[in-house]
């Protein structure tokens, strides 16, 4: 017997490693070189252009490009895939819809193995990490810093240009752009004559009249204001006590400042006083808490209008959106969704066309309309589309808090630890709201951590 | 001495033939890729640029790593919790089949049933049960007790997934167990208790002995199963709260994530050894009181 106990202990340890360390090597698969070569145009892309106002000379031979996208049932791309077809005829679009997570895993497999997309919609948290790898074509070259014939510095916002820039290069278009403001149920404010709070002391007041408990006597259990531990909201209250995650030049953290406490003892304040619903990421998106009325409160960005559209519909005309109330200043960290080329994409020239396209007014109103998310360009969000009155918000226009929430946000630390320090930061949050450390503590912690990051 | 291997092979090259698809595949998919994943462990990689070789630079730093350590901490309690209830749950269940219960075959299928069950699956409930509003606190409001956020508090996560994984788990053990139980000779039994034997004694002197090559191999099959626990970790915490439910497979998985392709076949590595040794040390255990 023995003899064949060994066999399969080998056996199972050989498994282990196939699966352990042999997974890593399965799926990153041979060695892929850095793709430096000369800006594609050979199969059927535009010619890369040094000159902004030369046109591209257009190569018609028949291709195919893979386009991998995150934005599920409602994306934007997918209806705009038919007017590419008719205008670029000898492109073909192979389209493969994944959900966010897939999308980070695959893509990021994908780059070891070298089975990458031709143009890719990414989580502009990523970036960091793909762009400090090395991950991501320089879209300078490839557009002559051009976006359908005019200077692409022209078509965003200042903000929006630092988010898709990460040194010298820029590695992105932003597609969708995110930055928090505040979603409430009106209906309850008007039922309880609570006002919008515009402040910090206002806010927590706010979420404790607006917090019920469904047995009498009992602990609130319903209309509470959702608290999340995560470096979004960190960084949002943060920057609106006046503090920054980093210094200046990127090289150390700074975030265990009075403004950080801050940051934090306001949140944990909307805890202790009972009126707040503490929801980790790990609990997944928060549409059951407000489906179910336990949730009426919430800082989030516009693509949660269309979230709360397809999610909870029978709550139309209930909720309303309004600047985030604030200590000094309005702030947000400014994210979302970015069209990418990977350094190793067969086809740039091909991508780098659909790219253009899908970020063409027409289409990037179909963010909006379809996703219920924000366009990016400027063009796009001057669409009269934006301002119509909306009856799920009551017939306000809740676009427009968001337009002047980008003014005043800026993006996350182009920092090439980032995705570590973000984790350092949920940390920290999660040990000071859950009360397994004093806020100072935490966010001391924290910042040594990421200090230790930094300097790797 | 080529001569004798030469002739020594075409003696047997019929059963090399044979054995050869299976040879390739083996080359092919595990032993190819633990070297190249070997080699990469000693480089700086990220899967785009060329690898640059480092030497044991990677192993320092992961062994360094707050994250692994707490990593490789909570894989250790999980192994160890698991292992110390699991086998004995999948043993006692086995002892109570063995007997000429009524519905046996619908009691064995019915523990069985969770093993067959998608891991995610499973997790994908039983985060629901531990939800705020879910069945465990409203079991636990029926009785009076107040209601916990059992997997948002980092003290109690980790058990909570142990709990899962046993209940996947122990289905296997308990027909494993069950299989080595029916094949101990009756006789042995009979002979014990004309020796005046009680139910105790008969455990203890016959069927333990009788099943100690099973309970080597649950064991091994087991602590390298939990060692490389992922996928209810994934699925119920995503590695939290403040990395409670971090594990080794995890913080792999987490550096792959990040392009760190050295630091996670390294940390492939340090989980290969750790886990050769243990299985070594098991089986000599096992072969010493034979």
């Amino acid at each position: 017997m023995r003899p064949r106990f060994r066999a399969l202990t080998g056996l199972a340890v050989l498994a282990i490693i196939a699966s352990a360390c042999g997974s890593s090597a399965a799926s990153a698969g041979p060695t892929s070189g850095p793709t430096t070569g000369p800006t594609e145009a050979a199969s059927g892309g535009a010619v890369a252009s040094p000159e902004p106002t030369v046109a591209p000379s257009l190569d018609t031979t028949p291709v195919t490009i893979k386009v991998w996208d995150y934005y599920g049932e409602t994306t934007p791309i997918k209806p705009a895939l038919d007017g590419f077809k008719k205008e670029y005829p000898w492109i073909t679009v192979d389209y493969q819809a994944l959900d966010w997570d897939s999308m980070n895993e695959k893509f990021k497999a994908g780059l070891g193995a070298g089975e990458v997309p031709d143009l890719a919609t990414l989580d502009m948290t990523w970036i960091p990490t793909l762009a400090a790898n090395g991950a991501l074509d320089d879209l300078t070259a490839i557009s002559g810093g051009q976006l359908n014939g005019t200077p692409i510095k022209d078509q965003y916002a200042s903000g929006a240009i630092d988010a898709m820039t990460y040194g010298d290069q820029m590695v992105s278009m932003l597609y969708d752009f995110d930055t928090y403001s505040l979603y409430y149920r009106k209906d309850l404010f008007d039922q309880k004559g609570i006002a919008v709070p515009t402040n910090w002391d206002e806010f927590r007041a706010a979420a404790k009249a607006l917090a019920e408990s469904s047995k009498p006597g009992g602990k609130p259990d319903k209309y509470l204001t959702a608290i999340r531990p995560n470096s979004f909201h960190f960084s949002q209250y943060l920057y609106q006590d006046g503090g920054s995650l980093l210094n200046d030049d990127n090289s150390q953290a700074v975030f265990n400042s009075p403004e950080g406490v801050a940051a934090v003892d306001i949140q944990k304040a909307i805890l202790d006083d009972g009126s707040g619903k503490y929801w980790a990421d790990a609990d997944g998106d928060l549409t059951p808490a407000i489906k179910s009325g336990e949730v009426a409160m919430f800082q989030d960005g516009p693509y949660y209008m269309g979230l709360l559209k397809s999610g909870v519909p029978e709550q139309s005309g209930k909720w309303a959106v309004a600047t985030a109330p604030f200590s000094k200043q309005p702030g947000s960290y400014l994210g979302g969704t970015g069209l990418g080329i990977p350094i190793q994409a067969e086809h740039k020239g091909a991508a780098w066309l659909l790219a253009q396209y899908l970020l063409r007014p027409e289409q990037q109103i179909g963010v909006f309309n379809y996703a219920g998310a924000a366009p990016a360009t400027t063009a796009a969000l001057q669409s009269p589309d934006l301002t119509k009155p909306d009856p799920y918000f009551g017939g306000e226009q809740p676009f427009g808090v968001f337009l002047e929430s980008m003014k005043t946000s800026r993006p996350f630390p182009y920092v090439a630890a980032w995705d570590d320090i973000d984790v350092a930061i949920a940390d920290a949050m999660q040990k000071a709201l859950l009360g397994k450390a004093p806020v100072q503590q935490a966010l001391d912690d924290a910042v040594t951590e990421t200090n230790t990051l930094l300097k790797k | 001495m080529a001569a004798a291997i030469a002739r020594r092979f075409r003696g047997a090259s019929a059963g090399y033939l044979l054995i050869a698809p299976a040879l390739i595949v083996a080359v092919v998919f595990l032993v190819i890729p633990m070297v190249v994943s070997g080699y990469w462990s000693l480089t700086h990689f990220n899967g785009i640029k060329p690898p640059e070789f480092v030497g044991l630079q990677n192993y320092a730093d992961v062994v360094s790593n707050p994250r692994f350590q707490r990593a490789f901490q909570n894989t250790v309690f999980f192994v160890v919790m698991g292992m110390s209830i699991g086998p004995l749950l999948g043993l006692g269940s086995a002892i109570l089949l063995n007997d000429n219960l009524r519905l046996r075959a619908l009691f064995r299928t019915s523990f069985f049933l969770p093993t067959m069950t998608s891991l995610i699956v499973v997790a994908t409930i039983w985060k629901l049960m531990y939800a705020d509003n879910g069945i465990i606190n409203a079991v636990a409001a029926f009785f009076g007790l107040p209601g916990h956020a059992w997997l948002t508090d980092p003290t109690t996560a980790l058990p909570a997934v142990v709990v899962t994984a046993i209940w996947q788990g122990f289905g296997f053990e308990t027909v494993v167990f069950l299989a080595a139980l029916q094949a101990v000779p009756r006789e042995y039994y009979e002979a014990a208790t004309m020796d005046g034997a009680g139910h105790f004694a008969r455990f203890r002197w016959v069927t333990l002995p009788g099943i100690r090559s099973t309970i080597v191999f649950v064991f091994v099959i087991g602590i390298i199963g939990s060692f490389q626990t992922f996928d209810q970790v994934f699925v119920m915490t995503n590695g939290g709260p403040i990395q409670a439910t971090r594990t080794i497979v995890f913080d792999l998985v987490d550096r792959f994530n990040k392009l760190d392709i050295g630091g996670a076949s390294a940390v492939a590595y340090i989980l290969l050894v750790f886990l050769a040794v243990l299985s070594y040390i098991q089986l000599r255990l096992g072969e010493s009181r034979d």
